[in-house]
């Protein structure tokens, strides 16, 4: 029989107290398992989010220096997105179509696109302390585009990352483009047929897309999206583009004699609210960052009590286990063992049951990281809205605050093994030395 | 003349208790030939257990030589004092002292551990100590399910694993009853005459004692007196308290009623 026969035998002789030892241990070692692995996650998080913070800041910037002779109408004031089209309304005001006629003869007019956006969705009572509402929970949003094709090849109309089929052509009609995530709700792919408001279209492309609020957009001919909406001679916005930014002024002036109800976003102000953004995101950037470092610095706080908790446990376990086998630490010796030979035992007991507790550990680990985390760990202002880790801009105001969690993987698990190998034998190094210091006639007459 | 397997010269032994000295031996001058079957009797306090603890390198003396297989063991380092006990001494011990959670032929083995021998071997040669202690087909049973008598004799078992130069058997019938009593003198008696192990035994019983080649008497910690033959004890005993005349085996004493 072996060294390790025995000490197996020896851990197993007291079920009830080495059950309770490694369930305390194992909690040690799920700590010192799932912390590391979320700060990392943390951390990684907000590397992403500064990346993409900076990604997202430079392709801004770019957008907007392309639409320098941009000037956009609509009724309704957006939510500080003007520079791009599609800003999501809190009320879908529309105005007439004639607007086109009267703005594209206003001096230094190039081109004017209308838009028609109209979004449906099931209406839902809302139970709230403050009373009940009803709101609106989107399943698509159908935008209607002018299919010309001396404006769809020259301005940002269409989606541009076509995964399935094709993208609109001047002239389609009763052809709708929609995006990975109106497939998945229609349940329809590139040839098939959906109905949209009672009027079967056919697919003839899917897009991609980064941005969170294109996430429900499908695309289709401005006259089939007033004819299916009822709203023939509406448009909801109009992007008017300049013969050269010298005229932008003087059509400003005059649009805003002409529509005064009009909210009209030029390139300076879309400029200004890209550094109103840069300020908000970076303060957030920041309170991320600052938050990181304090998670970071907890949860090294939390390790070492982890870790001195272990070692401690098993220090005092081993001890108690070896004042209790004084008397067979004597008969041992009597017989022939050696110092090393005692020690060499108590020692492996030790690591023993670390091993086991890192079973348990990798077990409580695996299965309760987030939770141990979101107990143990102060909360990160990382966003939910997954737009914005892509480098998409959406309202400051959305964003919640969680901590990134996350399961740990096959190497923590394996450097939890080592460290429960390590910690046992540190823990158990003391009482087996002293072990194997006992004076054999001592311990045999210890009862 | 046999050759001498064990032997002291001038041993003494004091121990501090509270910053008193008590001396446990004093001048202890003993020779253990090959083959020797002894017992040392004496009253409780009388230094029996320091002795054999001496002899079986479990303690030092203060003073004095204690040579052991031609091995002078007072010089041997306390780091290297496991390879005697392991190979030269072979213990049995009063209360058996067996390994609860093992059962009877790992105990034969342990003492093998760390040996040159393979794990075959040492199978093989607990299989035949059991056998040789009469407990063949006992093997798997751990102490729990074994008799006191069956227990003493895997702890002779075990004391015989490697052979040692001297088998010291501390109290060994002290737990037992009348008739394993016997049966365990028998087995070592058997073994000293048939395997020609020589065993030096601490006893308080006479009987026991008279089954032995010869007995020591110790009182005070002074071997104070040798018999060839143990069968009748010349000596009176007295109680140490009060003078009274007591028997070797008496644990009190009749007239002052102090235990001995």
């Amino acid at each position: 029989m072996g060294v390790l026969t025995r000490a197996l035998r020896n851990v197993s002789r007291r079920k009830i107290r080495v059950l309770l030892v490694v369930i305390a241990l194992g909690f040690s070692m799920a700590i010192m398992i799932s912390i590391p692995a979320s700060v990392v996650a943390n951390q990684a998080a907000t590397e992403k989010l500064s990346e993409n913070y900076e990604t997202m800041i430079e392709n801004m910037q770019e957008e907007i220096n392309k639409t320098l002779t941009l000037i956009e109408c609509s009724l309704s004031p957006g939510f500080g997105q003007g520079f791009r089209p599609g800003s999501m309304p809190g009320e879908e005001l529309f105005l007439n179509e004639t607007a086109i006629y009267d703005i594209s003869s206003i001096e230094g007019v190039k081109d004017v696109l209308p838009f028609l956006e109209k979004t449906e969705g099931t209406m839902q009572t809302r139970e709230t302390p403050r009373g009940t509402f009803t709101i609106l929970v989107p399943d698509y949003t159908i935008v209607g585009v002018p299919l010309n094709s001396s404006l769809i090849d020259n301005y940002p109309v269409l989606p541009t990352d076509i995964v399935e089929g094709i993208n609109l052509r001047e002239g389609d009609s009763g052809v709708v483009l929609l995006s990975l995530s109106n497939t998945k709700f229609f349940g329809a792919g590139v040839g098939d047929e959906v109905n949209i408001l009672g009027r079967y279209f056919t697919v003839i492309g899917v897009y991609e897309t980064a941005d969170t609020l294109g996430l429900q957009k499908l695309y289709m001919n401005i006259f089939d999206a007033q004819a299916i909406t009822n709203l023939e001679g509406k448009i909801s916005r109009l992007d008017v583009y300049a013969e050269d930014q010298s005229y932008v002024d003087g059509i400003v002036s005059k649009i805003t004699d002409l529509y005064p109800e009009f909210y009209i976003t030029t390139y300076e102000e879309r400029l200004s609210q890209l550094d109103r953004m840069k300020e908000t995101y970076k303060s957030m950037l920041q309170n991320a960052e600052s938050t990181l470092s304090q998670t970071q610095s907890v949860a090294f706080q939390e390790i070492v009590i982890a870790i001195a908790a272990t070692s401690l446990i098993v220090l005092f376990t081993m001890l108690y286990t070896v004042r209790e086998r004084t008397k067979e630490i004597g008969i041992l010796k009597a017989i022939g063992f050696s110092n090393w030979n005692v020690m060499s035992q108590f020692m492996l007991e030790g690591i023993l049951m670390c091993l086991m507790a890192g079973v348990v550990g990798v077990v409580i680990g695996s299965v309760g990281a987030p939770l141990l985390s979101s107990l143990l760990l102060p909360i990160s202002p990382f966003p939910t809205q997954r737009g914005f880790l892509l480098g998409q801009a959406v309202n400051p105001g959305t964003f919640q605050s969680q901590l990134v969690t996350t399961a740990p993987d096959l190497q923590t698990m394996l450097m939890a093994f080592g460290v429960a190998v390590l910690l046992g034998a540190l823990g158990s190094l003391y009482p087996a030395w002293r072990a194997s210091r006992t004076s054999p006639m001592e311990a045999l007459r210890h009862e | 003349m046999s050759e001498l397997v064990l032997k002291t010269e001038k041993l003494d032994k004091v121990y501090k208790l509270g910053g008193r000295k008590v001396r446990a031996l004093s001048d202890v001058n003993l020779e253990v030939k090959r083959g020797d079957f002894i017992s040392i009797m004496g009253p409780s306090g009388s230094g029996k257990t320091t002795l054999l603890n001496m002899l079986g390198c479990l303690d030092r003396p203060t003073h004095g030589k204690v040579i052991l297989d031609g091995v002078d063991v007072t010089e041997v380092p306390e780091k290297k004092l496991y390879e005697i006990r392991r190979h030269k001494v072979g213990f049995v011990f009063q209360t058996f002292n067996l390994m609860p959670y093992l059962n009877a032929i790992e105990n034969v083995e342990l003492p093998m551990e760390g040996t040159k021998k393979s794990k075959d071997e040492r199978r093989k040669r607990a299989h035949e100590l059991l056998n040789m202690v009469g407990l063949s087909g006992r093997e798997e049973h751990r102490p729990n399910r074994l008799s006191a008598g069956e227990q003493q004799r895997v702890a002779i078992a075990r004391a015989l694993a490697n052979n040692p130069a001297v088998v010291l058997a501390d109290e060994p019938t002290g737990n037992l009853d009348e008739k394993t009593k016997y049966e365990i003198i028998r087995l070592l008696s058997r073994l000293n005459i048939d395997q020609g192990t020589t065993v030096v035994m601490v006893t308080h019983d006479s009987h026991m004692a008279s089954q032995t080649g010869r007995i020591l008497f110790l009182s005070d910690g002074i071997l104070k007196k040798k018999e060839k033959s143990g069968l009748h004890l010349e000596e009176k005993l007295v109680c140490p308290r009060c003078g009274g005349s007591i028997q070797p085996d008496f644990v009190v004493c009749p007239h002052c009623r102090e235990e001995l």
